[in-house]
């Protein structure tokens, strides 16, 4: 009998185990948030868009002085013009999104159900291009960063709201495909992103602190001091998978759309504060 | 004795090809399981060339490390589809 409890008790363990690693995004959004707040308790919770520089007081002062003089500002001013230049159909990109110009950063990333695909900013953006006929720009190249630049600028202050939609199972795969990523472990470092960015933030890597998750999503693309110049958030992601010593996937590849789509839904209710200023 | 130690070249070389057939079958494992490590295509690579130029101890050793990269990437994807569920914050 006792052993027949035994065997009971360890069945129910192992399914709320299970249970609670398949929880929904809001639960699993609540428990991160949670978390971050329970290990940073001085941190308000506004505070974590900001990254590292909510966590670090010294890096803070460095980046406000920085920040008095944006190194970001070039890229959004030619994102600016890149916007509002017309198309060579005399259409503009603008034309292609449902929103008015402060909240097109915030529809993305979102699923798209005929594509069946989670759907980026950057990914938005070549769509509309190849409608109108031209081609698509590169993920990395300065055009694409100073037009998300832009986007992101206008979107300041505006609150992310990121959706999960539970009447499309397709979203829910892909957001569950993100977060499967997140998780694993990966590379010849065995690390995953959570082993840095969730269990050790705050923890110093040589001279640096590792930033908390939440509020990763929120401030790209960034203007990088030691690489010189302005980078997207997938373009870190595989700067990551790469310290790792794993093989970084292609830019807007499937695996980085849902990694960015888990990431960016854990970061619902913060400001998008993009482009921002890193080391 | 010229012809025992052509036999044994080319027994290295074909050895060599087998070992290179089997690093290459489990990186391209790896990579299919989205685990694939930073540097095997280039030890792979590296070997080859070390090959090229007859220089098979050197290519053995090279393509024994890519084997054995891409065998604990893939065993490192098996254990996560395991295991990376106990990670989660809860």
């Amino acid at each position: 009998m006792r052993k027949a409890a035994a065997v009971l008790g360890v069945i129910v363990a192992a399914l709320l185990v299970q249970q609670n690693a398949l929880a929904g995004p809001e639960e699993d959004r609540l428990a991160f948030v949670a978390y971050f707040e329970s290990r940073f308790p001085e941190i308000p919770f506004a505070q974590f868009a900001n990254g590292i520089y909510a966590i670090d007081s010294d890096a803070r002062k460095q980046w406000l002085e920085i920040e008095e003089f944006p190194p970001y500002e070039f890229a959004v001013e030619r994102g600016n013009e890149l916007w509002h230049k017309a198309l060579p159909d005399g259409q503009m990109l603008a034309d292609c999104f449902a929103a008015e110009l402060p909240d097109i950063r915030g529809q993305f990333p979102r699923f798209d159900v005929a594509s069946g695909e989670v759907i980026t900013l950057e990914v938005a953006i070549n769509d509309c291009r190849i409608e109108h006929n031209q081609p698509s720009l590169a993920y990395d190249s300065s055009e694409m960063i100073d037009l998300t630049a832009y986007l992101a600028f206008e979107a300041r202050g505006t609150k992310v709201d990121i959706r999960v939609p539970e009447d499309q199972p397709g979203a829910l795969a892909a957001y569950e495909s993100g977060k499967r990523f997140y998780y694993s472990k990966r590379g010849q470092l065995n690390f995953a992103c959570a082993d840095c960015h969730v269990a050790s933030a705050g923890q110093w890597v040589r001279a640096d602190r590792l930033s908390a998750s939440i509020g990763h999503t929120t401030h790209f693309p960034v203007y990088r001091s030691k690489l010189g110049g302005m980078i997207s958030l997938q373009k870190r992601f595989a700067g990551c998978i790469r310290d790792v010593r794993a093989k970084p996937f292609e830019l807007q590849s499937t695996q980085y759309r849902n990694l960015e789509y888990f990431l960016s839904y854990m970061s619902n209710g913060l400001e998008w504060n993009g482009p921002g200023a890193r080391k | 004795m010229l012809i025992m130690a052509l036999i044994a070249l080319a027994g290295c070389s074909t050895e060599f090809e087998r070992r290179f057939d089997e690093a290459e079958r489990l990186r391209a494992e790896a990579a299919a399981a989205g685990s694939e490590w930073l540097e095997t295509v280039s030890l792979l690579e590296q070997a080859q060339q070390a090959a090229s130029r007859d220089d098979l101890d050197t290519a053995m050793e090279l393509v024994e490390r890519a084997r054995f990269q891409a065998e604990m990437a893939v065993k490192q994807a098996a254990h996560e589809a395991e295991t990376w569920t106990g990670r989660v914050v809860k």
